[in-house]
């Protein structure tokens, strides 16, 4: 599966800004999502009713299209592990508190599959639309589900994940996490990916696997690996999140220490379920602009019983 | 295409398995009442699971909470359909869950409490998430590797069928469960009602009075296996999937298209899949909500494919009510079982055709019919339409 076009819009530099991965520095705290001008890519009567999560992901969608000159997607699949929160909770806001008629739009927009439904929608596509919502493997599920279509003959696929920050999660956070400085943020990556190499192909995925209820990180790691004959040696920049700095999964990366680079992307953009599709972007865009990395692992254990194996690597000229 | 079904599990407000399931089907009992169970004033009609959360637990026997109702529903009906087969190292075993609510029934007497500042409990927020629904059935189930969940709304459950249908095509599975639960809660329930398509009254699917939709809840999983697993378990085949398709309709975000284009589309490239042609389709099990929209919208899909040919056909969502995310799940479970048995569900509370379409529903049981393939369709919000095809087993 090889990615033809990427698109971000995060608490980083990152929309419309290709080498942003040689700019940006580990996030701060009080950081904001940096939005681009939403109406270049909407239609302004749409865009009021939507939410953050739709705003960004139906802008990085179309961006995608517009890299890859693509008129038409084979199909549209997203990953988001909470769904469309902003909507979630006005609704819930309005039902408890609303005597009589309630507004239906919150409702409507509510359901976690509103964003793909929304990317087919402001384009007229007809094709396989689909939404995984399995928290911090979401957008691995996608990218696994456009795997599958594109062998069984479709191609040119738009696949994505995205995740939105409400205030509430914040509060949520200190109250279940053992950690209280955890920096939550709103993020969106979209790609389009295709089966054959081209002109446009900037990097080429290719494994993706994903294992729920993860027993032995090192041995599905080293299995991944095995399954595609690689050595540890020959990954040249590991990048991986770990469970709000348990250090289960930097112990991990320890092992690739003597060949290859390691960077916790969850320092670069936040906390979002779905923040892995962020790590794929930032692989794919540091490929584009350094030519000695071939190979990149993106380790996703944002999720301590979780865990996401993404193999990236260079176009071979 | 063909991927063998060896196992159902199914939980709605007509049974609490497969066989109380069956009883309500064949002697036309509707589980569609006024509330019991939710909390939730006004005089409802609703097909509720007739148990209540703490009967659920001890009935499946689950020890750590806090744990949703939707967890509750799937796990009963996933622990059905897996029976008792046996864990295996040589087998690659997946579960694909679906759902649209996810822990919501937790989370909304949470927010309530939030918004009241009356000590509200944080702890139920952890199975709030969608993906936390499927990861306690699979971890009480002892299933680990590939656990996933999909939330097209009320397409839901027929999309997670679809999805592990094409998983062991593609040889990235040995075997799968897949279905989907939903459990009812105040959230959707106001949600349609702020749609103004909530029917006060019983459903009339495909009825000219049509005015809306009943909700319901429960959960169905089926247990799907390529040969290298029913070589190890010995399991028999039920019957087979053998198409699948999903199509967008991209009409509106809500409402289908007045030419049911995505419809059409996910019911001819279904079929296409299972490499039968429309005359073989013996009976549809359709989505037929009891929605002035979708049910015009569906036949006129219906007459797109079928024209003067139209199979025997029927909603059974006046049994269960529309179980949403579950919806695709449950009824793939009637349509096995319309395929083992040789039998067709009546469309209840029906009495006159949809003016400009004149399509007529089955609405008395039949039994001894040759039901060889049966078409189920689930569509749902955003335009996401999905059509399954099951068929005998041949092999």
């Amino acid at each position: 599966m090889y990615i033809t076009a990427a698109s971000t819009i995060s608490h980083q530099p990152t929309f419309k800004n290709a080498g942003f991965s040689k700019l940006i520095e580990p996030l701060k705290t009080d950081s904001e999502l940096i939005s681009p001008n939403f109406k270049d890519y909407i239609d302004a009567g749409l865009l009021r009713r939507m939410s953050k999560i739709l705003r960004m992901s139906v802008t990085a969608a179309k961006d995608c299209l517009q890299q890859a000159g693509v008129d038409q997607p084979g199909a549209i699949i997203v990953g988001t592990g909470l769904g469309c929160l902003q909507d979630t909770e006005k609704f819930l806001n309005n039902f408890l508190t609303i005597e009589g008629l309630l507004p239906p739009t919150s409702f409507i927009q509510s359901t976690h599959n509103t964003i793909a439904g929304q990317i087919s929608l402001s384009i007229g596509n007809h094709g396989y639309n689909m939404t995984h919502t399995q928290n911090t493997l979401s957008f691995e599920h996608a990218l696994i589900d456009a795997g599958l279509l594109l062998v069984e003959g479709n191609d040119n696929i738009i696949v994505g994940a995205a995740d939105e920050y409400i205030e509430i999660l914040g509060e949520i956070g200190e109250k279940l996490s053992a950690n209280p400085a955890i920096n939550l943020t709103s993020g969106a990556s979209f790609f389009v990916v295709s089966k054959d190499q081209s002109g446009n192909s900037i990097a080429k995925i290719k494994d993706v696997v994903t294992v729920g209820l993860v027993q032995d990180i090192n041995v599905s790691i080293e299995n991944f690996l095995t399954n595609n004959t690689l050595e540890e040696s020959e990954i040249d920049l590991v990048l991986y999140s770990d469970f709000v700095d348990s250090g289960l999964v930097s112990d991990v990366v320890k092992r690739f220490e003597n060949s290859s680079e390691a960077i916790n992307y969850t320092n670069l953009v936040g906390i979002y379920p779905s923040n892995s599709s962020f790590a794929l972007h930032y692989a794919a865009d540091r490929i584009q602009n350094n030519n000695k990395i071939k190979t990149v692992l993106i380790i996703n254990g944002l999720n301590r019983i979780n865990l996401g194996l993404t193999l990236i690597q260079s176009i071979e000229a | 295409m063909s991927v063998r079904i060896t196992g159902i599990g199914i939980v709605s407000a007509i049974g609490l398995n497969v066989a109380e399931n069956l009883f309500s089907l064949k002697n036309s009992k509707s589980g569609i009442g006024r509330i019991q169970y939710l909390d939730q004033n006004g005089d409802y009609l609703v097909g509720e699971v007739k148990s209540s959360n703490q009967e659920l637990v001890s009935r499946v026997g689950v020890k750590s909470q806090p744990i949703s109702r939707t967890s509750l529903l799937g796990l009963a009906a996933a622990r059905e359909a897996w029976g008792e087969n046996k864990h295996s190292s040589g087998l690659r075993t997946g579960i694909i869950s679906a759902t649209s609510v996810g822990g919501m029934d937790q989370t909304e007497h949470f927010y309530r409490d939030f918004l009241d500042h009356n000590n509200p409990d944080f702890q139920v927020l952890k199975c709030h998430d969608s993906g936390n629904t499927t990861e306690r059935i699979a971890a009480e189930l002892g299933i680990s590797g590939y656990i996933n969940t999909l939330s097209t709304a009320c397409s839901s459950g027929a999309n997670a069928i679809m999805l592990g249908a094409r998983l062991i095509e593609q040889g990235r599975l040995d075997r799968v469960l897949v279905g989907g639960t939903d459990a009812l809660t105040q959230f959707t329930l106001n949600g349609f009602r702020s749609l103004m398509i909530y029917d006060d009254q019983w459903c009339r699917p495909f009825d000219e009075s049509r005015s809306g939709l009943n909700l319901g809840e429960g959960a169905a999983f089926l247990l799907m296996e390529n040969d290298k697993s029913v070589d190890f378990s010995g399991n028999k085949t039920l019957c087979c999937l053998t198409g699948w398709a999903n199509a967008a309709d991209a009409y509106h975000q809500t409402a289908s298209s007045p030419d049911g284009k995505g419809a059409t589309m996910a019911i001819q490239n279904a079929i296409q899949v299972s490499g039968l042609s429309a005359l073989d389709i013996s009976y549809i099990n359709a989505h037929g909500t009891g929605t002035k929209n979708n049910d015009l919208s569906e036949s006129v899909a219906l007459l797109n494919i079928f024209g003067d040919n139209c199979p025997d056909f029927s909603s059974t969502k006046p049994f269960t009510g529309h179980t949403l995310a579950a919806a695709g799940a449950i009824e793939a479970v009637f349509s096995v079982l319309a395929i083992q048995n040789g039998i067709i569900f009546p469309n209840l509370n029906y009495s006159e055709a949809i003016t400009e379409t004149g399509l007529v529903p089955i609405t008395e049981f039949q039994s001894d019919q040759p039901v060889t393939s049966v078409l189920s369709n689930s569509f749902g919000f955003g335009g996401n339409n999905s059509s399954l095809v099951f068929s005998v087993n041949n092999s």
